[in-house]
């Protein structure tokens, strides 16, 4: 057919919101929202004061989602996609929740780590091209704001810097303070003590050698505030303060009133503007971005990419490279020898293709690992596997699953450690195995084999180099350290120095 | 300027009371043919029912439960329940008058004669009554006396009675009292022989009954009979939260309405003192809110004589609505509405389009949703039917089905579960809210995408009444609508409302907002001295703050004229407040019912229409829809309505600074326009001028020239 219309279903179970949109998707018109169908349901309120979802809103929980996948019926979609998050993911039921779900509505729901959910709405907002194009270009925060934490996202001249989850989240912020403040004017000094808190360490790490131009907001309630006034896609620093001040003061009442918004949405408003004001005063940011992004729109987008219904004009895999070696150089990694372990990581990855069928995004994982390996010494030389470890395990990087950040983690716990099989997946074995003889052959963190050519040659895995320098060392502690890479791929790495004659 | 002074509006109940003299007011007019002037009649008497059931009876219940709160023209419950009793006795006695003075003779004249009185009946005719009384209406009598034993039987609301005083034969000399309801299930208007060729006579039920009381009461001798009708607080409220199953409760709270408190009671003037006494005392009923009457009770019975055959020349030539052209022999009606948006304006165009397009929607493989709100349908109705048949066949059908519509309730009831029962998905309408507006959503899936067709109007999905009622609809695929009305009914469904809308505006969250900020951009054009003008019809007009915002607006020197068919608490072209406002009422043949909205917007004028009147319980109380007309072509259609009854000086009865009404002034101009007539002369002449286009199947013979 010439121009296929998929249709899809993508549902978000937020910790205030369900949310269902209806996509349809074409080669020629992209991506087009059908229907919207939103129901109001705190789920966060359990989890952040009760740390679990009672049986009572788990009840309710189901009746919509059956009454969305009945909608979802009548518009006959050919896929669909269910989302949790934080609500979900930080209740102590969380499995007995989902599992109630798909019994009672069929519906299967993945629960979103932090970063996969971030990286989601990253997707979606990298779909708004004016926004996305624009304040890219220059020193720009992406704030997004949910329910339970907000990530913050430093990016510099288009690449990601670092980002960093903080636990600002607008329902968290509320349900903690409803108690404390008893008026709106003590609400907003406590708010601010509150969030300059976080704000303040946030700033003084990680900003601390970068000017912030840009301020772009993304989250599921900002979409109730219209920011923006006019044609131009920002407000100003000076614009944004007018209409603060306008707002803060004001009870939810009031505020659902001038905004003309529900009072649920109202109550979370508070938190989030707050929170852009006091982004502002820690920065030197003039403009402050709202696109209307939420979760839904990522799903799509995520579907629609690896369908390859359409193509994203953004490389996210440069993202979470040039986030991964912010954090090696946070974490002192000998520059040099990364990247000589990387490149020979990688030949050594394509060189054997046949042997591990593995694919691009385990080459990707690869090369993460090998970028990070060293990161453990800055913590401790006499356990840099255990340090490394959770060094990996403690940066968020967008763009990983909670399991691919954990395979690269294990995959530097046990380059330097005894390897246990028990521990390991074959995926993670067979990666370690490479980056242990990668990194074997700079033993001396010298660079001395700049020159390596990786062949496979039957049983042996041929290393060439034909460096005028001493390997001794190398050759002298090879045999250790390749012998698990002869155990999973049954192939012999040889070590060759073949001088050339000047 | 202080204008929500008391002195500024018009009681809405009394403004409703001049709409019925209007009314009657045609039953007057000598130039309406005469079976049509009896039509209007027996309308403004089943008006006045339902008005003293609700309105009055609400009144009661405030004056009974001590609440003095002022309206907004300033009088408490109390001063508007004496003002509305002098102005109905007076009312009543008009149109018995009408019917005694004018209407009566004139149909003797025209040979048809009402016996009023058993006793005027010939020999044969009295055989003849005497035969059809125990052959069709003894069997279904239930006359019950009242004794010791015996208490006061409860008499149905709107009930017409015969009460008799008697005395037992074995000589006792206590009077005693009993009554028989006249069955309504009997036609009460029943045609006799008549005495005269060429003459036809009729006689009413109750009249048979009355000549015959003594067949009921065999060991009584009857010393008299008198007919008489109670009118009963019909008005219920649920606390719907209170309530699990609100269908149970509505069908229970209907049975309830034949009992509730008596508060109106007829009889005729010449009733025995001793019947009314014992009426008076067992219904608990004041003296004020008895209606001696010199004829008939319940003047509806005019309705039935109106629908006798053979006077066909007494009345206006029947009105056939016309087809749409683009529309005819079986059109894909989508391909239509994908060709451009279509105007409905009924009765003048004919229902039929609205109708096929949920007809055509439920057979389309295409369809995968219908979606549509039910306020008043007609008994078997073809759009109910359609549902049924696309929830039969797999597609998903919500239907919202109204179950508070006033005095509808019962028969909704019967659809809704009729559907329910096809697989429709039916929401009985929404907590504490009435769902008015007028809206049909048809999702299909086309090649390219999913397309939303959407009906939207301003009248309900009723093909009876779309004969009667004048009303726009819009048929229309335009994107943003289409994503609009998915989000109504999506908050019908008990979802959160869309971030924003793109062109429609819902009562009550938004609408009264729309209009006061509609308004008061009229009133920024009118203070930068550009020219500002306001043209509004509806049915009634009485929220406080809108008639406050037109008051401001007036003062700024926005132009406002208002086509206002019913109640209107405004008052027009009061020096130093509403100087730049006219108030224009039309009563006509068809009941005008549609609701529009021209703002001239310095030049880039925009129309809407919508289900909302300016009241309070339209824009606080019920869901309505107020759509923009976009298209240029069907925008100058829409303001050609407007136009014309603007410029009617037939039917037109224009509002004065006090609240009456007075007919435009013609002198000088002698021209009559009749905005209604001119609708009809248009829609036919449209049809005949581009009808000859069309195929036809005669055949063509070949002439030598």
């Amino acid at each position: 057919m010439k121009n296929m219309v998929t249709t899809f279903a993508a549902i978000s179970i937020g910790s205030y919101e369900l949310e269902m949109k209806i996509f349809e998707l074409s080669p020629k018109n992209g991506i087009r929202e059908v229907d919207r169908i939103s129901h109001v349901i705190e789920l966060g309120r359990d989890t952040y004061n009760k740390d679990k979802i009672s049986f009572e809103m788990v009840d309710k929980l189901c009746d919509i989602l059956y009454d969305f996948s009945r909608i979802m019926k009548g518009y006959k979609v050919k896929a669909y996609r269910a989302c949790a998050t934080s609500a979900i993911r930080e209740a102590v039921n969380s499995k007995n929740v989902l599992d109630r779900v798909k019994v009672r509505t069929g519906l299967d729901v993945n629960l979103l780590s932090n970063s996969e959910q971030r990286f989601i709405s990253y997707k979606a907002f990298s779909m708004k091209d004016q926004v996305a194009d624009q304040a890219m270009k220059e020193c720009t925060l992406l704030v997004d704001i949910g329910a339970g934490s907000a990530q913050i996202t430093l990016f510099d001249k288009g690449n990601l810097i670092t980002t960093q989850n903080i636990r600002l989240g607008v329902l968290r912020i509320r349900e903690l303070l409803a108690r404390l403040a008893q008026n709106a004017d003590k609400y907003k000094g406590i708010l601010e003590e509150y969030i300059d808190n976080d704000l303040e360490t946030f700033t003084k790490i990680f900003l601390e050698n970068y000017k912030v131009s840009n301020i772009v907001g993304t989250g599921e309630n900002l979409s109730y505030v219209n920011f923006a006034q006019g044609e131009k896609p920002y407000v100003t620093k000076k614009e944004f303060t007018k209409i603060y001040e306008q707002l803060i003061g004001n009870s939810e009442e009031e505020l659902a009133d001038k905004l003309d918004i529900p009072q649920t949405h109202a109550s979370l408003v508070a938190p989030s503007l707050m929170l852009f004001a006091r982004l502002f005063s820690f920065t030197d940011a003039g403009k402050l971005w709202t696109p209307d992004v939420k979760l839904c729109d990522g799903l799509v987008v995520d579907y629609a990419q690896k369908n390859r219904l359409i193509k994203l004009k953004h490389d996210f895999n440069e993202d979470i490279l040039s986030a991964t070696r912010q954090i090696a150089s946070r974490y002192r990694c000998n520059e040099a020898h990364t990247q000589f372990v990387e490149k020979t990581a990688l030949g050594i990855f394509d060189a054997i293709k046949k042997l591990h069928g593995l694919g691009e995004r385990e080459r990707l994982i690869l090369q993460l690992a090998a970028i990070m390996h060293d990161s453990g010494k800055f913590v401790s030389l006499m356990y840099p596997s255990e340090a490394g470890y959770d060094i990996i395990m403690a940066s968020e990087i967008i763009g990983l699953s909670h399991e691919e950040r954990q395979t690269v983690a294990k995959i530097i716990k046990y380059n330097a450690k005894d390897f246990d099989y028990r521990e390991m997946s074959l995926t993670e074995s067979k990666l370690t195995a490479i980056l242990r003889l990668a990194n074997a052959l700079d033993r001396s963190h010298r660079q001395k084999m700049k020159d390596i050519k990786v062949t496979l040659d039957g049983n042996e895995l041929v290393i060439m180099t034909s460096t005028y320098e001493d390997i001794t060392l190398e050759y002298g502690l090879f045999k250790e350290k390749t012998e698990l890479f002869e155990e999973i791929y049954g192939v012999k790495p040889v070590l060759r120095q073949h001088k050339i004659s000047r | 300027m202080e204008y929500s002074n008391a002195d500024n509006f018009i009681n809405r109940e009394l403004s409703w009371m001049e709409f019925n003299s209007r009314v009657l007011g045609e039953a007057r007019d000598k130039s309406i043919p005469l079976f049509e002037r009896l039509k209007f009649l027996s309308i403004t008497a089943s008006n006045l029912d339902e008005f003293v059931m609700i309105r009055v009876a609400s009144l009661k219940d405030m004056v009974n439960a001590g609440y003095s709160k002022k309206d907004i023209a300033g009088l408490t419950p109390k001063q508007q329940l004496e003002a509305i009793g002098a102005k109905e006795h007076e009312f009543v006695n008009q149109q018995y008058s009408t019917l005694n003075r004018s209407l009566l003779p004139l149909l003797e004249k025209n040979h048809l004669t009402l016996i009023r009185n058993f006793e005027e009946l010939d020999e044969k005719q009295s055989e003849f009554v005497d035969q059809y009384f125990m052959n069709e209406i003894y069997p279904v009598l239930t006359p019950m006396a009242v004794d010791s034993s015996r208490p006061f039987p409860l008499i149905r609301n709107k009930t017409l009675n015969l009460a008799s005083l008697m005395r037992k034969k074995n000589g006792d000399k206590e009077l005693e009292f009993a009554t028989v309801q006249v069955p309504s299930v009997l036609p009460r208007v029943v045609e006799i022989p008549s005495g005269t060729e060429g003459q036809r006579t009729i006689i009413l039920l109750e009249e048979i009954i009355e000549k015959n009381i003594q067949k009921l009461y065999l060991n009584y001798n009857v010393i008299s009979t008198h007919p008489y009708r109670i009118m009963r607080n019909a008005d219920f409220e649920i606390d719907e939260e209170e309530v699990a199953d609100l269908l149970q409760e509505i069908q229970r709270q209907i049975k309830k309405r034949q009992w509730g408190e008596a508060i109106k009671l007829e009889v005729q003037d010449n009733m025995d003192k001793r019947l009314l006494k014992i009426l008076k005392k067992n219904l608990r009923i004041d003296d004020n809110d008895i209606y001696s009457i010199n004829g008939p009770l319940d003047l509806t019975f005019l309705m039935k004589v109106y629908g006798l055959d053979g006077f066909e020349h007494l009345k206006h030539a029947k009105y056939v609505p016309q087809e749409l052209l683009q529309l005819e022999n079986d059109a894909d009606i989508f391909e239509q509405i994908r060709n451009s948006d279509i105007l409905l304006h009924h009765p003048y165009d004919s229902f039929d389009p609205v109708v096929d397009f949920v007809r055509q929607a439920a057979k389309d493989d295409k369809v995968l949703a219908i979606k549509q709100t039910l306020y008043r349908v007609s008994g078997n109705s073809p759009i109910i039917a359609s549902l049924a048949e696309a929830a039969e066949r797999g597609k998903q059908v919500t239907v919202l089905v109204e179950l508070k519509a006033r005095f509808d309730e019962e028969n909704n009831i019967i659809w809704a579960k009729k559907l329910e029962k096809a697989g429709c998905h039916v929401i009985y309408g929404l907590m504490g809210l009435k769902t008015h507006c007028k809206i049909t959503l048809v999702v299909r899936r086309e090649d390219d995408g999913i397309r939303r067709y959407v009906h939207l109007g301003t009248g309900n999905y009723n093909d009876s009444t779309a004969k009667l009622y004048t009303d726009l609809g819009l048929l229309t695929c335009a994107n943003q609508i289409g994503e609009d009305a998915t989000a109504v009914f999506n908050m019908i469904s008990g979802y959160s409302e869309p971030i924003r809308w793109n062109k429609l505006a819902l009562a009550p969250l938004w609408l009264r907002n729309k209009f006061l900020k509609l308004i008061d951009r009229e009133i920024g054009h009118a203070v930068n001295g550009e020219t500002a003008y306001v043209i509004a019809k509806m049915n009634s007009l009485c929220d406080k703050t809108i008639i406050e915002k037109l008051y401001e607006a007036s003062g700024k020197g926005v132009k406002i004229e208002l086509i206002v068919r019913g109640i209107c608490c405004l008052k027009p072209g009061v020096p130093g407040l509403s100087d730049n406002i006219s108030v224009r009422s039309i009563v006509g043949n068809f009941l005008e019912h549609a609701r529009i909205f021209y703002f001239e917007n310095g030049g880039s004028s925009e129309i809407y229409m919508g289900s909302a009147d300016w009241m309070p319980r339209n824009l606080d109380k019920r869901v309505e829809i107020l759509f923009p007309v976009e298209d240029e072509k069907l925008k100058e259609q829409v303001l050609h309505v407007l136009n014309v009854q603007l410029a009617d000086n037939e039917k037109a009865h224009i509002m004065q600074a006090d609240g009456s009404y007075e007919k435009p002034d013609r002198r000088g101009r002698k021209e009559s326009i009749n905005a209604q007539e001119i609708f009809c002369e248009e829609t036919i002449k449209r049809n005949q001028v581009t009808g000859r286009k069309r195929k036809t199947r005669t055949f063509k013979p070949r002439t030598s020239n």
